[in-house]
């Protein structure tokens, strides 16, 4: 039974390196695209209200089309890359902004007030990242269990609570980015 | 390519398996590939702990069997070796892992 111990030590092996490969990894660069973006789209909420609706138009697709060429990159770089994962990221996050995209047209279609329109949104982030750290990058995980409880705050906390949740999100978003950077250190 | 494996049983029928992939490296190379769909030479390296000159030989076993496909290019003025699996690589591996499936699946029945 020698070669059959061997053939099951082998498969294990393999088992290990096809984790070890899938275990994915977005670039800390997005981490800290997102963690800018975010800072300053939460922050506007509370300090120019009137410019939030531009400055989301603009920084989300933008910040989408930069993250789709960031993980690219990184896939080039590491020397690893899926079509099939690359696919799965873009339609993640692609589903993402469209339906922030259309949450947002009701708020310009005076459908929804803007103060509930905002923390909407933001569930729907909550829920997007939620899920991308459940199916994609586990770092996620804990930024949209962020978002979730930052939409308690926004409705709770009157003064500047929108600049706070920012920052709290930016914090977790770099540190995941910083931890993200370390551990792949480790790995190549 | 085939052959069959030898267990050390009467008790288990001999099973083919494919002579290329019998090989740590070469199977795990190929595992890897299935899942992706191109990898580099160095994190090939990295994720199936070999050295350069072991896994230059192991990956050339596989090129030469016509199991994966090679392109090189150049990142940053670096060459870069990336490798693919054919569609015959592909065929290979899947017959290759439904015999060890059929082995170990004997193994687990035959008496002790």
């Amino acid at each position: 039974m020698d070669q059959l111990e061997r053939l099951q030590g082998d498969l294990s092996f393999v088992r290990g390196a096809l984790d070890t490969s899938t275990r994915s990894k977005s670039p800390s660069a997005l981490y800290f695209l997102w963690a800018a973006i975010i800072l300053m789209g939460f922050a506007l909420v509370d300090f120019q209200a009137d410019l939030v609706p531009e400055y989301w138009a603009v920084a989300a697709p933008a910040g989408f089309f930069a993250s789709a060429y960031l993980g690219w990159r990184h896939a080039r770089r590491i020397g690893q890359a899926s079509a099939a994962d690359g696919r799965r990221h873009l339609l993640h996050w692609g589903a993402v902004l469209v339906v922030v995209a259309l949450a947002a047209l009701l708020g310009e279609s005076r459908a929804m007030p803007s103060g509930t329109l905002h923390t909407v949104i933001l569930l729907l982030l909550s829920l997007g990242y939620f899920t991308a750290g459940l199916h994609l990058d586990r770092s996620f995980l804990w930024v949209g269990l962020l978002m979730g409880a930052g939409s308690v705050v926004v409705t709770v906390v009157p003064l500047y609570a929108w600049t706070t949740v920012g920052i709290a999100l930016a914090v977790s978003l770099t540190v995941a980015g910083m931890r993200e950077g370390r551990s792949r250190e480790a790995t190549t | 390519m085939k052959r069959p494996l030898e267990v050390g049983s009467d008790e288990l029928p001999l099973v083919e398996l494919d002579d290329v992939l019998q090989h740590r490296a070469r199977i795990g190379a190929a595992v890897l590939l299935a899942r992706h769909d191109r990898l580099s030479f160095s994190r090939l390296k990295v994720l199936l702990q070999e050295t350069d000159g072991n896994l230059g030989a192991q990956m050339r076993k596989l090129e030469d069997a016509g199991y994966v496909a090679v392109r090189k290019e150049f990142q940053n003025r670096r060459p870069v070796t990336w490798y693919g699996l054919t569609a015959k690589g592909k065929r290979a591996l899947e017959q290759h892992l439904a015999g060890l499936e059929r082995l170990i699946q004997q193994a687990r029945r035959a008496p002790e």
